[in-house]
């Protein structure tokens, strides 16, 4: 099941975090996206030296850790999604359809005239949409 | 001259609304378009907003896009008829104002948000055999820009 999402503006500031999970502190999933925006740099790095310049891609699991798997996506304007999962048999399609649909939650949520681009996202629109997303998938990934 | 005086606080609060505008339309565009590359070069990114952001905005694509003769810095969209300025009509007194500060301040928003720094301005442009002037917004990219896509080139 899926433990944390976050998304992390183009300057790596964090703009939402939100864990799914009751008894463990917020501070490891802090901790761990920290860690994984190192390794989607890498990645991002890596495929413009081999002269492919993915972007708006879905970059696929970043790194195992303890009993989590962590997701990334990236999208044109350098907003970064991180998706921090327990489950061990994720279908690729999945994955990629939660985080266009986390796109573009938070594309709407960007577009509010009264939202300040490199703020924290304080919508509760949007972290309702987001919990929804999550709810459904895990129903998907399930059956 | 278009910064200062009565009509220059105004042509900036229109650029600055403008702007905001700018950034979320990029993010709207980049998100519905499928099989997007992030853009670049700077002809790539002059030619997302000249087709692209004006097909969304206007519903069709700006009328020209040139490139400066004296500047290698500097890029120009035409438009005959531009919608902002279409219906507006500028008294005398606020000689420097132009409606399509906005428009400009609406590229600056998009060029900004992908990462091109750019001073956008508008001018009007008269134009023989037509009774209205044409509007030109002009693109002035910032250094770094420019000697970045010369390394690219």
């Amino acid at each position: 099941m899926i433990v944390c999402v976050a998304v992390v503006g183009h300057n790596n500031n964090p703009l939402y975090l939100q864990s799914f999970v009751d008894d463990d502190n917020t501070l490891k999933f802090h901790y761990i996206v920290h860690c994984s925006l190192d390794v989607i740099e890498e990645k991002v790095s890596n495929s413009k030296r081999a002269g492919v310049n993915l972007n708006e891609t879905f970059l696929g699991l970043l790194y195992p850790t303890e009993d989590y798997k962590v997701f990334g996506y990236m999208s044109n304007t350098k907003i970064k999604f991180v998706l921090v999962t327990t489950d061990h048999d994720l279908r690729d399609a999945d994955v990629r359809n939660f985080f266009r649909r986390l796109h573009g939650a938070y594309v709407d949520a960007a577009s509010n005239p009264f939202h300040v681009p490199g703020k924290r996202i304080t919508s509760a629109a949007f972290a309702e949409r987001v919990s929804n997303v999550v709810k459904t998938f895990g129903f998907g990934a399930a059956a | 001259m278009w910064l200062t005086g009565p009509s220059g606080r105004a042509n900036l609060r229109l650029e600055e609304a403008g702007f905001g505008v700018g950034i979320r339309m990029l993010e709207l565009l980049c998100h519905r378009d499928k099989a997007n590359r992030r853009e670049t070069r700077v002809l790539g990114i002059l030619s997302f907003v000249h087709s692209t952001v004006w097909k969304s905005l206007f519903g069709k694509v700006a009328d020209s896009l040139e490139k400066g003769t004296e500047h290698e810095d500097e890029y120009m969209i035409s438009e005959k008829e531009l919608l902002v300025n279409r219906f507006v009509s500028v008294p005398g007194g606020m000689g420097g104002f132009n409606c399509g500060t906005f428009v400009a301040g609406i590229v600056k928003g998009v060029l900004d948000g992908a990462g091109f720094p750019a001073r956008v301005t508008a001018h009007f442009v008269a134009v023989e055999g037509q009774a209205r002037p044409r509007t030109t917004i002009l693109i002035k990219f910032a250094e770094e820009v420019v000697q970045r896509d010369a390394r690219l080139a």
